[in-house]
């Protein structure tokens, strides 16, 4: 649990020494701890059971009130009506093609970037990096409307094109790049590879991304789940019902007459599980890598 | 030989004055094509009226003049402003709060705990409105039947009832991010460097002082992280209203980005949602360059 980003601060490192010179809290502020913590955990668990119940429910069980917390009969009507009735793994393969494209032009442009503001003294230097920056700023209500009007007037309609290029260089990934390379990649080492002959690309590529691995997988985990769950954008853009995302898949029974909440729910399980798994393998290098940028200013 | 050595080692030197442009550049690209364009087409559109078909036909600032007597932007104003001043109140101090509890000494299961905190960050908008709405539907709703269950508390109209279809908005913003916004503080408080406590312990400071007075002000960078992200996230607000109440009951829950979305995309008029977008653009970037200054996030070092 001691792994934060690698941080010049002396003696952080390893949590367990420091820890021990804080007092043990007493007794019964320890007991409150505890109970405030699991309770908070409830908070989150609780509802993706019910979620979980509520998908292998019997349609008409699904609003039975009181509400039954063990699905009775247990069924698995809500999938397999979902699987065939809608093209739900149609949904998921766009989703999945889209978001796998975007993260790996993401990762790559934001680590390029994030090393160039890092490792460099440039012209310009500040003044780009504020303009960078503060495109975080910019709320996506604002380009909305005319981007949605360049892209289709442009022909750039193209449903890949338009869900996967404009996404790809994320201010907020390459700030947390720039700041995780200035702490983790040494001056002497890029020096020590441009006598050994390598050009700053190759500097790159062969000393610096391995560097930044754990920092890598966070912004990789961060970039697809964006793109994984993105709703509004391929709302606006995707006209065609076979280039469905789940997102818009699921909002379109969502919508429909009737809330179709058996599928939605069924859909979203379904959808939920791989993300869950890329979360749980990379758990570690996800804290630590997102949180490397903001501790220090 | 010596001139090849200076030979090479100037072209070294030029590419090191070159390659960061190189590194930087895809992001202007992209910035500028996707950013930069459309904002500015976006203020073009403001000043026009257009349903998309044909060109737009200048209007000057009608559409400005429009929003300021809609009473529905003033409802999705007002409502944005709720949702974000109630999400920052709350979670700041709370985050903070179970940072602190995740910090305490000798905790066990302290990765089960931020790891489960941490979760809703994977989760799809559409699966956290599909669960809320489960439990919160005044009729159905989980909730209510074991508020009922436990206090025989009559059943409450959470999505029904403006104020509260509000709040419970606010509730899924809350759940959503959290836990996210505390692995920052954690990871903050974890980067304290204990040399400082130490050195206030010694002066005599109580667990009280050493957390106004060490804590906090060392916490200040990440503090400005999260307030800054979640203003820009809860202003920019869509999926929570638009999937979970649909901006009802009446507008009670409509958001700026879901006015946007209505105007633009429902009602085929192009310019003057544009004119809101533009609204919008002015407001937050000025917030969050006020935040960004305020605190200092992301300056050089």
């Amino acid at each position: 649990m001691s792994t934060t980003a690698p941080s010049r601060t002396p003696g952080r490192g390893a949590a367990a020494p420091d820890r021990a010179l804080r007092r043990r809290a007493p007794r019964p502020a320890r007991i409150l701890l505890y109970v405030g913590l699991v309770a908070l955990m409830v908070v989150y668990v609780a509802p993706l059971l019910w979620a979980l119940s509520s998908s292998f429910k019997d349609r008409s069980d699904i609003f039975a009130f009181p509400p039954r917390l063990i699905p009775d009969p247990a069924t698995l009507d809500s999938y397999t009506t979902l699987l065939s009735t809608q093209p739900f793994w149609r949904w998921m393969l766009m989703s999945t093609v889209v978001a796998t494209a975007s993260t790996i032009l993401t990762v790559f442009f934001c680590a390029l970037a994030g090393f160039g503001f890092a490792k460099y003294e440039f012209r310009g230097k500040k003044l780009l990096f504020d303009l960078m920056f503060s495109s975080m700023a910019v709320p996506f209500a604002v380009i909305v409307v005319p981007l949605f009007v360049l892209v289709a007037k442009l022909g750039l309609a193209n449903p890949f094109f338009a869900l996967i290029v404009p996404w790809v260089a994320p201010a907020f990934g390459i700030f947390m790049m720039r700041q995780y390379t200035e702490q983790a990649v040494p001056d002497e080492i890029l020096d020590a590879a441009r006598i050994d002959g390598c050009s700053e690309f190759r500097t790159f590529l062969a000393v610096v991304v391995p560097l930044l691995r754990p920092a890598l997988g966070a912004l990789a985990v961060w970039a697809f789940l964006n793109t994984y769950n993105n709703l509004l954008w391929p709302l606006v853009i995707v006209a065609e019902p076979e280039y469905y995302t789940v997102p818009l898949g699921l909002q379109a029974l969502f919508g429909a007459e009737g809330r179709q909440y058996d599928l939605v729910m069924a859909g979203s399980i379904l959808a939920t599980v791989p993300a869950l798994v890329v979360f749980f393998v990379l758990r570690k290098q996800l804290v630590s890598g997102l949180t490397a940028g903001a501790v220090k200013g | 030989m010596s001139t090849t050595v200076t030979a090479t080692s100037r072209v070294r030197a030029d590419r090191r004055v070159w390659a960061p442009y190189v590194f930087v550049s895809p992001f202007f690209i992209i910035f500028a094509l996707f950013m930069l364009v459309p904002v500015g087409a976006g203020v073009y559109l403001s000043l026009t009226e257009w349903a998309g078909l044909g060109s737009p036909e200048y209007i000057g600032l009608d559409n400005y003049a429009r929003l300021l007597q809609d009473a529905s932007f003033g409802v999705a104003l007002a409502n944005t402003a709720f949702y974000t001043v109630l999400a920052l109140a709350v979670v700041l101090p709370t985050s903070l709060l179970i940072a602190l509890a995740l910090d305490a000494k000798g905790l066990r299961l302290r990765n089960l705990f931020r790891l489960t905190y941490f979760m809703p960050v994977v989760l799809s908008p559409i699966i956290i409105a599909l669960i809320f709405g489960l439990i919160f539907d005044g009729r159905y709703g989980l909730l209510n039947a074991v508020l009922d269950a436990l206090f025989g508390i009559p059943p409450v109209a959470w999505l029904t009832d403006p104020t509260l279809a509000r709040v419970v908005v606010v509730v899924l913003v809350l759940w959503r991010w959290t836990g996210y916004l505390t692995i920052f503080f954690l990871a903050g408080l974890q980067n304290i460097p204990r040399e400082l406590h130490e050195a206030a312990e010694l002066d005599g400071a109580g667990v009280v002082r050493r957390f106004f007075a060490v804590t906090l002000p060392q916490l200040k960078p990440v503090t400005a992280f999260i307030a800054v992200t979640m203003l820009v996230n809860t202003a920019q607000i869509f999926e929570e209203p638009f999937l979970l109440t649909q901006g009802g009951p009446g507008e009670a829950t409509l958001s700026i980005s879901m006015f946007v979305y209505r105007a633009g995309f429902q009602r085929q008029e192009l310019g003057y949602a544009a004119a809101a977008g533009v609204v919008m653009f002015l407001i937050v970037f000025t917030l969050g360059r006020i935040g960004i200054r305020a605190f200092g996030v992301g300056r050089t070092r």
